[in-house]
């Protein structure tokens, strides 16, 4: 794996009122030395691994329920995936529905961090042949 | 002007030939772009197109194909690739070719592609969409005007036309030598057939590999790779103009199948490196059998290939083949018929599953001319092909047809 | 540990793998590998002809080139993972993970390589999201 550049997406839950801006501004003030870039979702950082990683666990220690991070194949600003060059790569389309599936996920952080418990979803078993066979014919 | 390709794909990325897609684009003055779409129009799209596939990237293109039918996005033409032999890339990739033509004025050029595609196979289709969107007027020319000539420069052979009044007045062909040369033998003669000078033709249009040169030496009008050419000259002959159709041109050294939708190309497929494939089959065989290849073509009609069954398309085992059910006693008819079969069997098994065959189907080339080979291909397919008259000119008349729209 | 996330692209499960002290194996991180170590001026995207060659280890030459050149990145991923963490039926596939056919054949080779993993549903409702982000929670705390 390639130890010498990071590029990490951070991204905001949308039922949160933390906005791009004030992301940027906080990755700034960490004084890591990180080229950070905002965006529509949030802001994209790279930089040095270490440093990157820094700024994550700043990030996630203000906002932990709020900002979501992955990183990144393709650097900053790279015109294979500059969306201003050519028009969205498919993967936004995947970016723009995890998001929001964003909050959903916070409250299963919340829940699981206080070890409460959880129901795991019932197996929908199929209706039964003779039961579905009455029904049909009860409507006839 | 930069003509904005848009690309509907799938697997491009996973295939290593995205960088070859942009390269072949950008070498023909286009670009490529992606239709912009939300997650939301995704479903959307797919609901309203019909089909529902499994692959999610599918569904990415079915709602970039509908973002470029609502004119939500602008695009000059549009690209649809997918990997071969994926069945389901496949049925939506046709699908998706029929939808843009019904519901936008973009052309349209699909393709499927292996890891082994180079940008040099994807430049006669990028030029031809560039060909299409520049020359949009030019290619709805169904009609011959004033005194034209067209020039068809092959790799196997040379090929000229002379037209008048939407009529052919003057036509010859000669194996491929020098360029120039071969060009002016067949001008020559196709000029003394019609009784017309030099000085008399009003426009000359120059297609094949050659076409430059020619373009340049005889300061044609118009100089355009043979896809766009080759299919209007076939549906002139044919007299298909509108519609849908399927040419099938089994060449002398390759083999070529071209669907085209009111004589615009939209698909088209090349083998080659194949004599089982080619009429070079055929030409090996009556050699074989000490006869013309015109008259093999004559005893394969009467013949039935199932009597003398090969075990082999190869050009030297398939061939070994038919010689040893000649020494078995099976007749002569059978076993021509056997070798057209064979080589109808072969296109098909190589090129014509790369492209949804549409009908009519509209036989051209050499090829055409031996009527055993027109009548496997219709058994193979399920449907006679129409061979129009003249139907090794087809680049030429093209020529000629398209060289007089700029009169 | 390296925990293999499928979707190999998934943010979600990219930050949860995180959160709870694993390392995710994603795609991102061995595309970066790719586009960081091709020393051309334009590396072909994703992967190179060589990839989709080394694919065949994963499915024959039969299997559409997308197929292959998406196994050979995972492959190798799956080959490396400590465990791993299978999304059921999430409604977000595009990018890499657009080809249905791949995405079975991931998760037949999880299954394959018998190393632990478990398998989670895309939540729709709050219940759902904490046995989600639960097991998930529960699943990587076991695997010290």
């Amino acid at each position: 794996m390639s130890e010498s550049r990071e590029t990490r997406l951070f991204m905001i839950s949308p039922d949160s009122m933390v906005t791009p801006d004030q992301l940027v501004r906080l990755v700034h003030a960490t004084g890591k030395a990180a080229t950070v870039k905002e965006t529509c979702y949030g802001c994209l950082v790279e930089g040095p691994r270490d440093k990157v990683r820094e700024i994550l666990a700043e990030v996630r220690e203000k906002y932990p329920y709020e900002i979501f991070s992955k990183v990144r194949a393709y650097p900053c600003g790279d015109p294979r995936r500059c969306r201003a060059q050519h028009g969205t790569r498919p993967g936004y389309a995947q970016l723009e529905a995890e998001w929001e599936t964003l909050p959903l996920i916070a409250h299963g952080l919340r829940n699981a961090e206080e070890d409460l418990p959880y129901e795991l979803p019932e197996e929908k078993k199929q209706f039964p042949v003779d039961k579905f066979k009455k029904v049909c014919e009860a409507s006839r | 002007m930069t003509i904005k390709i848009a690309q509907l794909s799938c697997g491009t990325e996973y295939s290593s030939v995205q960088y070859e897609i942009d390269k072949a684009a950008r070498s023909v003055g286009a670009k490529v772009v992606y239709p912009d779409v939300s997650y939301e129009d995704i479903e959307n799209a797919v609901r309203r197109f019909g089909f529902s596939p499994k692959s999610p990237q599918l569904k990415l293109m079915i709602a970039r194909a509908v973002s470029l039918a609502d004119q939500k996005y602008d695009a000059d033409a549009v690209f649809i690739t997918t990997c071969f032999r994926c069945a389901e890339a496949a049925l939506v990739r046709n699908e998706l070719r029929r939808f843009i033509q019904e519901n936008t004025n973009l052309p349209v050029v699909t393709y499927s592609f292996t890891e082994r595609l180079k940008a040099a196979q994807l430049l006669t289709r990028m030029e031809a969409l560039v060909t299409i969107v520049t020359r949009k007027e030019l290619l709805a020319r169904e009609r011959q005007t004033g005194l034209t000539a067209g020039l068809d420069s092959g790799s196997s052979t040379t090929k000229a036309v002379i037209m008048r009044d939407n009529k052919i007045i003057g036509k010859d062909w000669t194996p491929s030598g020098d360029v120039v040369k071969s060009a002016e033998q067949v001008l020559q003669n196709a000029m003394k057939e019609a009784g017309v000078e030099f000085k008399e033709i009003e426009a000359i249009g120059t297609t094949g590999y050659g076409r430059y040169t020619l373009g340049k030496h005889y300061n044609a009008k118009l100089v355009q790779e043979e896809l766009t050419v080759n299919s209007k000259g076939a549906v002139w002959l044919a007299d298909r103009q509108r519609g849908e159709a399927t040419i099938i041109d089994i060449g002398g050294m390759d083999n070529k199948a071209i669907t085209v939708r009111d004589g615009v190309p939209d698909n088209f497929t090349m083998g080659g490196v194949c004599a089982g494939a080619s009429g070079r089959f055929l030409e090996m065989t009556s050699k074989r059998l000490k006869i013309e290849i015109t008259d093999l073509g004559k005893f394969a009609e009467k013949g039935d290939w199932r009597n003398a069954k090969m075990n082999s398309y190869c050009s030297v085992f398939g061939i070994q083949d038919l010689v040893t059910s000649l020494g078995a006693g099976k007749s002569f008819e059978d076993v021509a018929a056997a070798a057209c079969h064979s080589v109808a069997e072969q296109v098909y098994e190589q090129q014509l599953q790369e492209i949804d065959v549409r009908h009519p189907i509209i036989e051209v080339g050499g090829t055409s001319l031996i009527s055993g080979l027109v009548k496997a291909v219709g058994e193979v397919l399920g449907e006679k092909p129409i061979v129009p008259p003249d139907s090794q000119f087809i680049g030429a008349v093209g020529g000629a047809l398209l060289s007089s729209g700029f009169l | 540990m390296k925990v293999f996330i499928d979707p190999p692209n998934s943010m979600i499960l990219y930050d949860l793998v995180e959160r709870f002290g694993h390392e995710p194996l994603s795609a991102m991180a061995a595309i970066q590998e790719k586009i960081d170590n091709i020393e051309v001026d334009m590396p072909p995207m994703n992967v190179s002809l060589d990839d989709v060659v080394k694919g065949l280890k994963y499915a024959g030459v039969e299997v559409p080139s997308g197929i292959r050149g998406r196994l050979a990145i995972w492959g190798p991923m799956i080959d490396e993972a400590d465990a791993a963490i299978i999304m059921t039926d999430p409604p977000f596939n595009f990018g890499c993970v657009g080809c249905a056919r791949s995405d079975e054949m991931v998760k037949y080779l999880i299954r394959r390589r018998g190393i632990p993993f478990v398998e989670v549903e895309y939540p729709h409702d709050e219940t759902e999201a904490e046995a989600t982000v639960g097991s998930i929670k529960d699943f990587l705390e076991g695997l010290q």
